[in-house]
């Protein structure tokens, strides 16, 4: 056995802490870190307005029939197709409404997996480098959470990859438009991904009213429950200006009109064999309004979105294409 | 047996069995821990062991199927002998690795009085049994390493690594590899919703105390307090085979004697072992300049060689264990001061003193992190079972694994619609913290968190007047006590800060009305 007394002992301790203490260093030196994150701006910082669709494409698309998949194509080409929204190369999230693992399709608490399969096989298509589909469930893990709402399997089949979203990816973000909150601890690829498309279901919620496209951006923080003490269409709403997606698809292929947002009686589910797509996720949660027979005034969060300038309540002044798919 | 091949190859065999062991036993305890399906169940070391299933069958004075495993280990003890300690037990491996004197090896002398220690801790451990308590389970070596692991090295390795992934993912540069990390390393070793655990210092301090003993002397556990071995030694005292010196080949070099990891081997008896404390391990064998020691099977059984263990010791420890046994009992008549310990689905309180082992298989399992080793509190007798944390974690709804997974049925197995309709307490709401009730602001999210499709929380739309002389409408969380079966989503999701302000309680079939002294 090699032997080593106590001095060699501590020269190479020595070392070996110089060792660390060097690549530390050099680490650092890479420059990357975001502990030196630029101050905060002003309250007064105006938020990025939402791009003008093209010309010819909708503003908003309603597609209505049997089949989800063609659906979500149909609803996606009269935006002007997904090329539209991912470019080649690109990296996709898409977030479905995945909230719990013991609720199946058919209770409409979680997202169609068709209408989120038809997404991953159209942004694969269109060139996407990756698509990655992620929820944080608030009752069961997440893989748990996948299988059951079905989605895993419509994902994977499609050539999509499900992400456990890990803890190590929720970092403090300031929100510079926050009015109620300053910063959140959010999922960092959602807000930095190339591509975010945000595919809620719309259901009814004992909270807000309805649970649609704005609220189901609350999954990407590590702390959903804090967002209901207070304030909370203005959290939400702060939040939005953080995660904002570019193509919001709305499932409306079953609602839930009661008992949201997780629901349980198949009495409350009502067959619909609706999408609404749109870029304007304003303007997309109002119309989802309007199949429970009610407005975007009636919804909190959706209102103060509107307030604050994240898209457009008013659905009498966008262009709107129904199609019978 | 009969080493006839060249001797140094049993060195390697034995490494072998032993790493081939030790990986098997941490695939049950990972692979189950992150909800894999494991070929085997995790609970299939403590069926091997002798000693969990004859005390848990004595505890509760009936038969527990499963445990006849156990017969396997004594068979093996009847035909080879001690072959367990040095061959198969993971902690005996451990302790193998840790051994930090190999230089030093018996040159301090044998502690040969502190040898029979062991015996009376078996003594103890089944006295203790007998009397209806299982408390000391805690000293059986595979309940030891699972439950240190389970609690204690797999939480901290958890942190260590969320806290060491959250840091370095700040450097871009490094966001790649983490990323790679992440989904394909630790996905599978260390679940990744695993923030919170009770730190449990006692445990591991016991765990760490007996791999320290190991610097005082190899083995100091095997060899003088572990109540497993004592009870495998006691069996291979009988045993077919037993280790033998050729007097014709022996040139009294007494370097088995300087070998044997577990002194069992004496001098002063012509290199003679005792064949309660050989553990079979043949260093003695590969060691033998002139190959006198065999393995042989044994024409006479051994005599009894406990020296110094005298009936009076004996009946001594039955009359400590006694007098032990009332002192932790005394603690249910402190009863008031733990008055919130939940047990996991479908388990009683007396299910649980009487079966549990403490071995940790059902913290281990649980995929929401609900189940944690209790503390002491006012009541030793329950130390290291199992209960139910809310605040840390709540029982999926739609998981039945604990159950499956307890070796000596402490949790009952039920199938998943039985146990979505066990109660395992009830939940109250503290009205001076939840937010609508104390400060007229909507919140309902445990409304929204029930699990039940008739959910056990109703909201009460109330009208409201603020300081300011503002009406306004506040849904208030209402329990409904019949419905509720205390998951405990509930109380874990609660977003008010610190102790939530809805809890669940044991079901006592009363509500916090009548718990005040209120009549409503």
């Amino acid at each position: 056995m090699n032997t080593i007394d106590r001095r060699q002992f501590l020269e190479r301790m020595v070392a070996l802490g110089g060792t660390a203490l060097a690549t530390a260093a050099f680490i650092s030196l890479l420059g990357c870190s975001k502990e030196s994150a630029p101050e905060l701006p002003s309250d007064t910082t105006p938020l990025t307005p939402l791009p003008s669709p093209p010309e010819g494409a909708a503003y908003l698309a309603v597609a209505r029939g049997d089949t989800p998949t063609t659906l979500v194509e149909r609803a996606v080409e009269a935006l002007g197709g997904i090329g539209r929204f991912v470019k080649s190369g690109n990296d996709v999230i898409i977030k479905p409404n995945i909230c719990v693992d013991y609720r199946t399709q058919e209770y409409a608490a979680t997202t169609n997996p068709e209408v989120v399969g038809a997404l991953v096989a159209l942004c694969i298509g269109a060139g996407a480098s990756r698509v990655r589909v992620m929820d944080h469930p608030f009752s069961g893990s997440a893989e748990k959470a996948y299988v059951t709402s079905g989605i895993a399997e419509a994902v994977e089949a499609a050539g999509g990859e499900m992400e456990v979203m890990a803890t190590m990816k929720f970092q403090d973000t300031p929100i510079p438009n926050g009015q109620s909150i300053k910063s959140c601890r959010v999922y960092e690829d959602i807000v930095e991904t190339d591509v975010l498309i945000d595919v809620p279901i719309a259901k009814h919620h004992d909270r807000t009213v309805l649970s649609l496209g704005m609220k189901n951006l609350l999954g990407v923080v590590s702390n959903p429950g804090d967002y209901h003490k207070a304030d909370m269409a203005e959290r939400v709403t702060d939040l939005n200006t953080l995660a904002r997606p570019h193509l919001v698809v709305v499932d409306a292929i079953r609602i839930l009109t009661n008992h949201g947002p997780t629901g349980g009686n198949l009495n409350d589910v009502k067959q619909m064999n609706t999408v609404i797509a749109s870029h304007d996720i304003v303007a997309a949660d109002s119309y989802a309004a309007t199949l429970f027979g009610k407005t975007a005034l009636d919804v909190p969060i959706v209102h103060a979105g509107a307030t604050r300038g994240l898209g457009t309540m008013d659905l009498s002044s966008i262009k709107i294409e129904e199609i019978a798919a | 047996m009969v080493p006839k091949k060249t001797p140094r190859k049993w060195r390697w065999i034995r490494r072998l069995v032993q790493v081939s062991v030790f990986a098997f036993f941490l695939y049950l305890l990972i692979g189950n821990r992150v909800g894999a399906t494991t070929f085997l169940p995790s609970d299939l070391f403590f069926h091997l062991d002798p000693l969990t299933g004859f005390s848990a069958m004595l505890a509760d004075k009936r038969f527990i199927a499963p445990m006849l495993l156990g017969l396997l280990t004594i068979g093996l003890t009847l035909v080879l002998g001690r072959v367990w300690c040095s061959w198969i037990c993971p902690l005996g491996t451990l302790l193998d690795w840790t051994n930090l004197r190999r230089r030093y090896r018996n040159a301090l002398g044998h502690l040969s009085q502190w040898r029979h220690v062991k015996y009376l801790v078996l003594f103890a451990v089944l006295f203790a049994a007998l009397l209806g308590t299982l408390s000391l389970a805690i000293l059986d070596p595979i309940t030891v390493l699972f439950r240190t692991a389970t609690s204690g090295v797999l939480p901290g390795l958890n942190s260590l690594t969320t806290w060491a992934e959250t840091r370095l993912y700040r450097y871009d540069s490094l966001q790649g590899f983490l990323d790679g990390f992440d989904r394909f390393v630790r996905g599978h070793l260390l679940p990744s919703a695993e923030p919170y655990f009770i730190p449990s210092l006692v445990l591991v301090a016991l765990f760490i105390g007996i791999l320290a003993l190991n610097a005082l002397r190899p083995r100091f556990w095997c060899r003088y307090v572990c109540p497993l071995g004592s009870l495998l030694g006691l069996v291979s005292r009988v045993s077919l085979l037993h280790r033998t010196v050729d007097q014709e080949k022996c040139n009294s070099c007494r370097r088995c004697a300087r070998e044997c990891p577990v002194n069992a081997i004496d001098s002063e008896k012509a290199y003679a072992s005792d064949p309660a404390e050989c553990t079979l391990c043949l260093k003695c064998v590969e060691n033998c300049p002139t190959r006198a020691i065999a393995v042989r099977q044994q024409t006479q059984p051994a005599k009894p060689e406990l020296e110094g263990l005298t009936r009076r010791q004996v009946l001594g420890s039955f009359g400590i264990m006694l007098a032990g046994v009332a002192l932790l009992r005394l603690a249910p008549l402190l009863r008031g001061t733990e008055q919130r310990r939940l047990r996991p689905p479908g388990s009683t309180e007396d299910d649980v003193m009487k079966k549990c082992l403490r071995c940790g298989v059902c913290v281990n399992i649980c995929p929401t992190r609900a189940i944690h080793p209790s503390g002491t509190g006012a009541d030793y007798d329950g130390v290291w079972t199992p209960m139910l944390v809310p605040r840390l974690g709540y029982c999926d709804y739609i998981c039945n694994r604990c159950g499956e997974a307890c070796p000596t049925g402490a949790i009952p197995k039920l199938l998943l619609p039985e146990k979505q309709q066990t109660v395992i307490g009830k939940a109250e709401i503290d009205e001076n913290r939840c937010i609508p009730w104390s400060q007229g602001i909507n919140c309902i999210v445990c409304q929204e968190m029930c699990p039940l499709t008739e959910k056990a929380i109703e909201l009460d739309d109330v009208t409201v007047t603020d300081g300011e002389g503002l009406e306004t409408v506040v849904r208030r969380p209402l329990v409904m006590r019949d419905r509720c079966i205390g998951c405990g989503l509930c109380e874990h999701q609660c977003p008010v800060n610190g102790e939530a302000a809805i809890r669940v309680y044991p079901d006592d079939g009363e509500g916090q009305q009548q718990r005040r002294g209120r009549s409503e």
